[in-house]
């Protein structure tokens, strides 16, 4: 009866001597690994999104919170005209990144992704384009 | 029969088949990449190859080997697979892998064919090709980057579309699919070589990048336009129709599509579809309620139930079965009224009437498939082929394939006349009853009447002074062919009606069954007359009885009764008048006169904009029902999108007045077939669930009898031209100028002069002219050829600018001025 209370106090009291594991966010911060899957951006080459607009994203995407819609541009090239991410619905799995055929779209290591309002967790294209 | 073991299986098929065809027959898919199955072997891809065993030592392409007695065919076997393999190398190494773009992407055989034999190494390497791609034109996009050579598109226009717009140049790696001269695309634009491309080098530029093959939805439906009844594949995404998708085990015409069936779906979702009910206030049509617009139709209505004679209504044939059933009950049932009709009151005549008459029965004796299975097909006006073309796909094919004789007897030239063996007699314009009755003199003087036809001598009275000067044709002509419709095994006429072709009404029609039934042409498969009815339900409108029965007004005589104050309330379903219906003018001042006109429509169309009350309706792709096609056959619509805004079906339309009326009320368009089911004999025992996909052909009992067809004798006046109104190949009536596709094409009205004429009027291609009518001028482009011979203008009906509805009158020939402007 006494012997598990004391055994359980010992663990209790061990941890007050060791480097507590909970970080003081936001005054403190993480140490993002790489491969972390955070927000996504839309890679960039010769001024423009790498994005050809090829709807794999979109098809592979499980919780369905991919939206493009393909134009075409003078050159007659197929681009992203709309490219948006509703980021209350994605889940982070990165299945796009996966399916991408031109790597052009990429997860970053940013994580504060909080907001105000709903509308604000819509990323469209100009929010996701890769920052220089 | 010949029987063969294919993979261990033993198959029995016809002689004539191929070893590819024997294992289609047994289920076994072969792989292969040039080969349709409308079109004859090619034997050019090399992915079809198999093992023989009679044939050891080398592979066999199995769509080019005819099968033999005994055969025994491997269809995979481990050197089999490296050889397609070697050829799937060989394709890819000069094809493009942008398959992220490419439309054809998850449609591709190409793609499919390399996952499926998983080649994701190529031993070669070499440079792809450059080819400058064609994105100039409008409907179909060609990148020769991304062909392979299977030469499928060269195939299918000239062996089915018979135009021939492309063949192989150059030689060796060299080759491409070229077009005249190398230059742009200058044909139908019926896109058969885009829905045969086995890769993405035939694009149909409408759909460029707009959805990915995988993400569409399908729905199996009927084409809304013409009234052969082609079975189409919608391809919808997001509430929204993009394409029409190829599917070749669709239909008679095995998936084979026109211009207008296959580039002219944009209507259903155009900028200017109505959303919302309009209703006239201080003399300007605004947004309003359907509460509002219904109670406005449904208090006038009920008020011209105490005198129906004042109530009329007007249907398109585009409704649905259980629409125009519907339709029916309510104004002929519930409001009381017999001054119901549709198609200017003379387009469907020649059933309604005609076939009437001379079979008893409102429908076609012959049906669709009787075309191939005929020896001999008479064709009124070459216009069957403007006016249906997936007929005129089928008649090539009868001709070119199976050797079927044709004659063509015609106010025109036209493509038809252009086909191998084809006979053209070109009358005078509006003599079509006289050229049969001297056909029908010429059967009796050579003594080829068949046996024991009755009222043989009261046709025989009717036609005595029935000579082919008459007709504007030689006696010889008339002769020759008289003997070789009475002499041929099986003889075919073929008869397009509709708004076009006022000439084409019933006395024409009885004039050619007394030619069919004369020689004893009818009763038989094969044999008779096709008359072909305009637009996609007009068969359905006839069976649903929308045309006065009793001492009703038809369309004509209603549109008079709104101009003498007769009519007061005109109900309009669809129809646009304005347009389409003789003497624009007379028209136009009966419609402004009528106290209350609603319309229920799909764009604000000129009748539209007359109305008291407009109720946005919905397109064949949001609603589900039956057509009826001109070789009746009755098959399923059904519904690939939302209803566009706050647009009502026409069923829910006329369903909320009925009920509102004190008339029935049905739960969904179902209830209605089986009432149909019920009261329309012909439809006895169908149910939509049973017809399927393919549909089904109604049976008719027919009793035929000779009914002499006067023919009016035209003066030609002297001076001026013959008007003949028509069809174009790119439309359809009046609503095919709201999808893009038809009017890139062709986009404006025009006239259409002999080039003796021209030059005598000192016209040229492309100029504005001015052709006056007694009734009125219009202002139209003149298109100068050969086509029309001299003395003869034709023009389409189907344009609201410039409508050569303007100048006639409803009589068979206009006789016109035509100056420069």
């Amino acid at each position: 009866m006494i012997m598990p209370l004391i055994k359980g106090l010992q663990i209790t009291i061990s941890h007050m001597f060791k480097k507590p594991v909970t970080l003081q966010y936001p005054t403190e911060r993480p140490d993002v690994k790489p491969g972390f899957r955070g927000l996504h951006t839309l890679n960039v080459s010769h001024d423009k999104a790498k994005c050809v607009a090829c709807y794999l994203c979109p098809t592979v995407c499980p919780a369905k919170c991919i939206t493009v819609e393909a134009g075409e541009d003078q050159n007659h090239d197929k681009y992203a005209a709309k490219y948006e991410i509703d980021m209350l619905r994605c889940i982070f799995c990165g299945y796009c990144v996966e399916a991408c055929p031109v790597d052009a779209i990429r997860m970053t290591e940013q994580f504060e992704l909080a907001n105000y309002s709903r509308a604000d967790f819509t990323y469209t294209k100009e929010r996701l384009l890769e920052k220089k | 029969m010949v029987n063969l073991t294919i993979d261990g299986k033993q198959v029995a098929v016809e002689k004539d088949a191929t070893i590819y065809d024997a294992a289609k027959a047994c289920g076994i898919k072969i792989p292969i990449l040039c080969h349709d199955k409308k079109l004859h072997p090619f034997g050019g891809c090399r992915m079809c190859l198999v093992e023989v065993e009679q044939m050891k030592g080398r592979l066999i392409p199995s769509c080019t080997t005819p099968v033999t007695e005994g055969m025994i065919v491997q269809t995979t076997t481990d050197e089999i697979v490296k050889a397609r393999k070697l050829v799937l190398e060989l394709l890819l190494l000069k094809h493009p892998i942008d398959c992220p773009v490419c439309d054809a992407a998850g449609d591709c055989d190409l793609q499919n064919l390399t996952y499926e034999y998983k080649v994701n190494m190529n031993r070669f390497v070499d440079e792809k090709f450059n080819h400058e791609i064609d994105y100039e034109n409008p409907l179909i996009e060609r990148d020769m980057n991304r062909c392979i050579h299977c030469g499928k598109c060269a195939r299918i226009c000239d062996e089915i579309v018979s135009y021939g717009a492309y063949t192989f140049i150059n030689r060796g790696i060299e080759a491409k699919m070229g077009t005249e001269f190398d230059g742009p695309l200058n044909c139908e634009f019926c896109g058969s070589c885009v829905s045969v491309c086995p890769v993405g080098a035939l694009n149909s530029r409408p759909f460029k990048f707009k959805a990915r093959w995988w993400a569409l939805q399908k729905t199996k439906s009927v084409c809304s336009y013409c009234g052969t009844g082609c079975q189409l594949t919608l391809g919808s995404k997001d509430g929204k129709v993009l394409t029409t998708i190829y599917d070749e085990n669709q239909g008679f015409h095995n998936g084979q599509l026109c211009t207008r069936g296959r580039f002219g779906y944009q209507f259903v979702n155009s900028e200017k579809r109505l959303t919302a009910p309009l209703i006239r206030k201080n003399g300007k049509l605004q947004e309003a309620t359907w509460e509002e617009a219904l109670a406005e139709v449904t208090s006038r209505l009920s008020a011209g139930k105490s005198d129906p004679a004042s109530v009329a209504a007007l249907a398109t044939p585009r409704l649905t079965n259980e629409e125009l059933f519907l339709f029916e009950k309510l104004f002929r049932g519930t409001v009381g009224t017999d001054n119901i009709d549709h198609s200017a009151g003379y387009a469907h005549e020649a059933l309604t009437k005609g076939a009437k008459a001379s079979f008893g029965v409102t429908a076609s004796p012959a049906e669709i498939a009787d075309v191939q299975k005929s020896n001999l097909l008479l064709v009124v006006k070459s216009d069957a082929y403007e006016t249906h073309p997936v007929i005129g796909f089928e008649i090539n094919l009868g001709v070119k394939r199976k050797g079927i004789a044709l004659r063509i007897v015609s106010d025109k030239k036209g493509k038809l006349t252009r086909l191998p063996g084809a006979k053209t007699t070109v009358h005078a314009p509006g003599s079509e009853i006289a050229l049969f009755n001297a056909l029908c003199k010429s059967v009796i003087d050579q003594g080829l009447a068949a046996e024991g036809v009755a009222g043989l001598d009261a046709l025989k009275a009717a036609v005595a002074d029935a000579t082919a000067e008459k007709a504007g044709v030689t006696a010889e002509e008339i002769a020759a062919i008289a003997k070789d419709f009475a002499s041929a095994e099986k003889a075919l006429i073929i008869l397009p009606i509709g708004q076009g072709y006022p000439g084409h009404n019933a006395a024409l029609a009885n004039a050619a069954a007394n030619l069919a039934i004369l020689t004893g042409q009818v009763g038989k498969e094969g044999a008779g007359l096709l008359i072909m009815s305009e637009k996609n339900n007009s068969q359905g409108a006839v069976d649903m009885g929308i045309y006065p029965k009793g001492t009703g007004l038809n369309a004509q005589a209603i549109i008079d009764g709104c101009a003498n104050g007769n009519v007061k309330t005109l109900f309009v379903a669809g129809e646009n008048p304005v347009v389409s219906y003789p003497n624009r003018a007379k028209v136009e001042k009966a419609l402004e006169n009528v106290e209350f006109m609603v319309v229920s429509e799909l764009f604000l169309t000129e009748t539209a904009a007359m109305a008291d009350v407009v109720l946005p309706a919905c397109s064949f792709a949001e609603k589900s029902g039956t057509f009826t096609s001109l070789g009746r056959r009755v098959q399923n619509v059904r519904k690939a999108i939302p209803a566009v805004g706050l647009a009502k079906s026409d069923f829910d339309i006329l369903n909320a007045l009925s009920q509102a009326l004190g008339g029935a009320r049905y739960n969904n368009q179902g209830e209605v077939f089986t009432e149909i089911a019920a009261n329309v004999p012909a439809y006895k025992g169908l149910t939509q669930a049973g017809l399927k996909d393919e549909g089904a052909v109604y049976p008719v009992t027919l009793a035929a009898k000779l009914v002499p067809a006067a023919a009016k004798a035209s003066a030609p006046a002297a001076g001026k031209l013959a008007l003949v109104t028509g069809s174009a190949l790119y439309h359809c009536g009046t609503m095919s100028r709201f999808g893009e596709g038809p009017m890139y094409v062709c986009p404006d009205a025009y006239a259409e002069l002999n080039v003796a004429d021209a030059a005598a009027l000192k016209v040229a291609e492309g100029d504005q002219v001015t052709v006056t009518s007694g009734t009125g001028a219009v202002q139209v482009a003149a298109k100068v050829g050969k086509r029309v011979p001299q003395g003869v203008v034709f023009s389409p009906y189907h344009f609201g600018e410039g409508s050569v509805n303007t100048i006639t009158d409803g009589s068979e020939v206009t006789y016109v001025t035509v100056a420069k402007k």
